[in-house]
């Protein structure tokens, strides 16, 4: 029994190892070729804009497949539906490495903030400006970028800790998201991203293999009017402190509300595993 | 001097308006960002009460390199605008 036990947890860093090399290896092979190819072939730069995101959604659902067969982790996704109408803010906590690629994996087309020092980087810094993406400066600019996509009908990502949760301290929220809700006048679609054993946190180094696979349980939750925190005659800062507030709470009860583990969650492979 | 203490009234209870912060947190060398917790775009909505307040416009350039409340104190009485604030 002990053996297996290792000879399971040695097989998947093994598959966490092949992972991590291929969404290496897999994206600088991507912004050499296909998305390059993308940006050549489109007759203009919104049209680039929705290929280059499109081809990021399929190669993430192809990571997400993959690392699902080769057993390493596994996810769940409830109310999936309500994350296909545009114009929303995704708002989510940000628990492991992976939640970007899970919510990118489900939704065709999205904008998203992500943080600068993609820009700096030579393969990534052309795909992520012909996907559109925004850079995390935390400026009133970023604020307003932001809002013109959501005007738009574009659905945007963000996660308003900035970074990944510390595990076991409070969320600290940043007020971007809230500014970005609130200048838009947007519905805010609330994503708690919940994984259990703890994998790819902040402060776990990722070659730690727990004793069972990873599973990722994402909840999308019923939108909210961010007009809602703001009644007549609110400064616009102190709405964004309440709803900045709301997002803490939502999400600090999520986390906390107590999660079963991959072997208890009913049959692994139920049909929105697919992530289609 | 006497007017000086009066913008720092007069910026404590903005302060307190804008952004919901403890009257008692407000001291002359409370730091904007790390005592009070004011972030970048907080600070031009503060730019923008400022100049409702008073009519004129403190500079943008002016504002970055304002740390603490009287930082602003000293920025709006150097425009010479002490009386235009209090007398709002």
């Amino acid at each position: 029994m002990r053996l297996m036990e290792k000879l399971d947890q040695g097989w998947r860093l093994f598959g966490t190892c092949l992972s991590f090399a291929c969404f290496g290896l897999g994206g600088v092979l991507l912004s050499l070729t296909l998305f390059p190819l993308l940006r050549l072939t489109s007759p203009d730069r919104d049209t680039a804009r929705r290929r280059v995101q499109r081809a990021m959604h399929y190669a993430f659902r192809l990571f997400v497949l993959e690392m699902r067969l080769l057993g390493v982790m596994d996810c769940e996704v409830e109310g999936v539906e309500r994350l296909r109408a545009g114009g929303r803010l995704v708002v989510a906590n940000h628990p492991s490495l992976i939640d970007v690629v899970l919510l990118i994996a489900l939704l065709p087309e999205a904008d998203c903030i992500v943080k600068q020092a993609l820009w700096r980087n030579p393969f990534l810094r052309w795909p992520v400006a012909w996907a559109d993406y925004i850079s995390n400066d935390d400026s009133a600019e970023m604020v307003e970028a932001a809002a013109a996509r959501l005007r738009a009908g574009r659905s945007l990502i963000i996660f308003p800790e900035g970074t990944r949760s510390v595990p076991g301290r409070p969320l600290a929220m940043q007020r971007g998201a809230a500014r970005i809700a609130l200048a838009a006048g947007a519905e805010v679609l609330p994503v708690s991203i919940l994984c259990n054993p703890p994998l790819l946190t902040k402060g776990v180094p990722w070659y730690r293999i727990p004793p069972v696979p990873g599973h990722w349980r994402l909840v999308v939750g019923q939108p909210l009017r961010a007009q809602d925190y703001a009644p007549a005659g609110i400064p616009e800062p102190l709405a964004a402190r309440r709803l900045t507030r709301h997002f803490a709470e939502y999400f600090g009860q999520a986390v906390a509300a107590p999660l079963p583990l991959a072997a208890a969650a009913g049959p692994a492979l139920a049909p929105d595993c697919t992530m289609s | 001097m006497d007017s000086k203490e009066e913008i720092h009234a007069r910026l404590k209870e903005v302060l307190v308006e804008l952004f919901e912060i403890d009257p008692a947190k407000v001291t002359p060398e409370a730091n904007l960002y790390q005592d009070l917790g004011i972030d970048s775009i907080d600070a031009i909505d503060l730019l923008l009460r400022l100049k409702e307040l008073t009519g004129r416009k403190i500079q943008p350039e002016t504002f970055k390199n304002v740390r603490t409340v009287s930082d602003v104190t000293e920025a709006v009485y150097a425009l010479g605008l002490g009386d235009a604030v209090v007398g709002s």
